[in-house]
């Protein structure tokens, strides 16, 4: 049941991401709203594959990487139909969606079955959970930063293109990225503290080398240089973008190392 | 009965000849109660603008009553028939519903998307219809036309991107801005065309407005004009810190703003943008400012440059209108021909039932001793043949009516039936 639930909803996320590039190119109504539908429904889809994972378990659907990631791929899909409809950025969708397509596709190809021992305590899911909510705010950060650089582009240059008439204003995308920072942040590292409490009280040591934790604190790095300097020394524009680009990398080198190397994240 | 527009627009009929046959709104009220008078006309709407003059009829007729129509126009506007005629072209039916569409939509229009036609339309029907010229197939046509403009405008963006280089500033700075409310602007030299710009931006909310001029007296006047603060000359450098938007149009042969200045003027801005509308020729700030982080220059040229593009956007939306209006026509002509004959299939019907009840009641009448069940088979077999009866005329009718035929299907089934004549 549960293989095939995420099948139908990374099938229907296929679809919607589909329809949503197309809606950048043919600037069609019908097309978004089908691409919105189909996103409804993998979400509907996803969200009945969680609950039935967690009534399985008999524990939060959060207890391998792979389980992380496809809870991490619900939040962003919901954050992704909240926002484009309260700021009516309707091309959002299709910068966002293959993101969250391609992280789905991972949850389909892994599925361990059995739960790590050291998951048994509480403070262990609250780590995991803070940390994917903070990482789904950071794909924002990330899309927010591409757009305004799209934009900047085109404003630069002169030359209207499609990305100059389907995206929004400049300082709307740098609100939009130094939000998503502001809010992913506290996230992250919150969700990092309590990981080193977790490992120094399960494994004796805060610090033992793990190459999940080695890249999630070269990301927190990144993003704790970048609010500095939004606040010290107002940066913010390309130059905030750069910096969502470079966090985002060191989160993708996080993934990819706890999906593909031995370390204590991996199942 | 026939529906027809005929008549002139830009796209057939000289400047010169348009303008002639105008008609002001007294003139056009008359010219419709005259036309109501005779009887070559059962219905008319008469659209006057500058770029368009059309008679939207219902006739009996059609040919005789555009002769008609047009025949009076002339007299009144005092323009020889003959060199009308020639130019006039005729759309029936479907082609005259499909035209009202794209009139009303904006689509036939010298600039595509343009907004006025819609209310020239409007008030040409309102017009009418204070004449008491309008009837059972305009209304629908002008209720449908103006919906339909409605979701060309909306689900389209044939009327949405700037055509002028005024405007097209202003887009642009929407595009850095998002909202131009409580944005401030700077004139700098005091030409029409800035004046023009900063009046946009003002409509937008930009607010407060500077003005700065080589001649204070000019700085002065301006400023008062658009309720701005005067800025002297001097003081140009200082103004620039302070605003978002700087638009220029001085007589200078030099640049005014320079490189340097800009740059100077950033460091203080800790990353509020500068957007430089320069519509000087020569040009008043250095081009070489485009290289500096937030930015924005446009020349005239980029502007020219910014509309061109827009005007091929609308090119390619106006396309998407117009397939959206083919499936309007579509669904206008399915409609009316259903409405034209509902009435035609509910008379058959009540026709055929009323001798199918005369009969049962006489063959009853005469089997006294029937069993309450074969009183009941006798009026199921006759409800039976009936309706097996009509089941192919009526949706021969309907089919044909869709078609677009359906007139003398119509009249046939009244004759063969004995319906008696339609209304």
């Amino acid at each position: 049941m549960y293989p095939s639930l995420i099948n139908a909803a990374v099938v229907s996320y296929i679809c919607a991401m589909g329809l949503a590039l197309a809606y950048l190119v043919q600037r069609h109504d019908l097309v978004h709203r089908l691409a919105v539908l189909a996103t409804l429904a993998g979400w509907a889809t996803h969200t009945v594959s969680l609950i039935v994972r967690a009534v399985e378990r008999g524990a939060p659907p959060l207890g391998t990487l792979p389980e992380a990631i496809w809870v991490g791929v619900w939040v962003i899909v919901l954050l992704d139909l909240l926002l484009e409809h309260r700021t009516q950025v309707r091309v959002l969708g299709a910068f966002v969606l293959p993101i969250a397509v391609l992280l789905s596709l991972k949850a389909t190809t892994v599925r361990p079955a059995t739960l790590a021992p050291a998951l048994a305590s509480a403070w262990i899911w609250i780590h995991i959970a803070l940390a994917v909510i903070g990482i789904a705010a950071f794909v924002f950060n990330f899309v927010g930063g591409i757009m305004y650089l799209l934009q900047e582009r085109q404003l630069k240059i002169k030359r209207p293109g499609a990305f100059y008439y389907r995206l929004p204003a400049l300082a709307t995308l740098d609100r939009l990225t130094f939000r998503t920072l502001a809010l992913g942040f506290p996230f992250l590292t919150v969700g990092l503290i309590l990981g080193a409490l977790w490992a120094r009280t399960a494994w004796g040591s805060a610090f033992t080398f793990d190459p999940l934790a080695f890249f999630s604190l070269v990301a927190w790095v990144i993003y704790a240089g970048t609010l500095a300097g939004r606040a010290a020394a107002g940066w913010h524009g390309r130059r905030a973008a750069y910096f969502a680009i470079a966090g985002f990398a060191a989160l993708v080198l996080t993934l990819g190392a706890g999906l593909f190397l031995p370390g204590r994240h991996g199942s | 009965m026939p529906l027809f527009v005929a008549g002139l627009s830009h796209k057939n009929a000289p400047v010169a000849l348009r303008e002639q046959l105008a008609v002001e709104e007294d003139k056009l009220r008359e010219l419709l109660l005259d036309l109501q008078g005779g009887d070559a006309l059962r219905e008319v709407v008469v659209l006057s603008t500058c770029n368009r003059v059309e008679v939207y009829g219902v006739a009996e007729a059609p040919g005789e009553a555009r002769a008609v129509a047009f025949r009076h126009l002339c007299r009144q506007r005092g323009v020889e028939l003959s060199a009308v005629e020639a130019l006039l072209y005729t759309h029936l039916d479907a082609d005259a519903v499909q035209h009202a569409f794209r009139v009303a939509a904006s689509l036939d229009s010298m600039m595509v998307g343009e907004p006025q036609i819609l209310g020239q339309v409007k008030d040409a029907f309102a017009l009418a219809q204070a004449c008491q010229t309008v009837g059972p197939q305009l209304h629908p046509l002008f209720s449908q036309a103006f919906s339909v403009a409605k979701r060309v405008r909306t689900e389209t963006e044939v009327a949405r991107h700037a055509v002028s280089v005024s405007f097209a500033a202003v887009e642009l700075a929407k595009k850095i801005f998002d909202g131009l409310s409580r944005r401030a602007v700077l004139l700098v030299g005091a030409g029409k065309m800035s004046e023009l710009a900063a009046k946009h931006l003002v409509e937008q909310g930009a607010f407060p407005i500077y003005v700065t001029n080589r001649t204070w007296a000019r700085a002065q006047d301006l400023a008062r004009a658009l309720a701005g603060t005067a800025v002297p000359w001097e003081e140009l450098t200082t103004a620039l810190a302070a605003v978002d938007i700087v638009v220029t149009s001085t007589g200078a042969t030099e640049p005014v703003i320079t490189h340097g200045m800009v740059t100077r003027v950033m460091h203080g801005r800790r990353g509020r943008p500068l957007f430089f509308i320069d519509i000087a020729v020569p040009r008043d700030v250095e081009p070489g400012v485009d290289a500096l982080d937030d930015v924005y220059r446009y020349d005239i040229d980029d502007l020219k440059q910014v509309v061109d593009a827009n005007l091929r956007e609308r090119a390619r939306e106006a396309q998407r209108a117009e397939a959206l209006v083919e499936r309007e026509v579509g669904k206008f002509l399915t409609r009316q021909s259903d409405v034209e004959v509902v009435p035609t299939i509910v008379s058959l019907r009540g026709r055929l039932e009323e001798i199918r009840l005369a009969e049962v009641r006489k063959t009853l009448a005469r089997l006294p001793e029937a069993t309450p069940e074969t009183r009941a088979a006798i009026d199921a077999l006759s409800s039976a043949i009936v309706n097996k009866i009509l089941h192919a005329p009526i949706t021969k009718l309907r089919e044909s009516s869709r078609a677009g035929a359906g007139r003398s299907w119509l009249e046939l089934v009244h004759e063969l039936f004995g319906l008696g004549r339609r209304a």
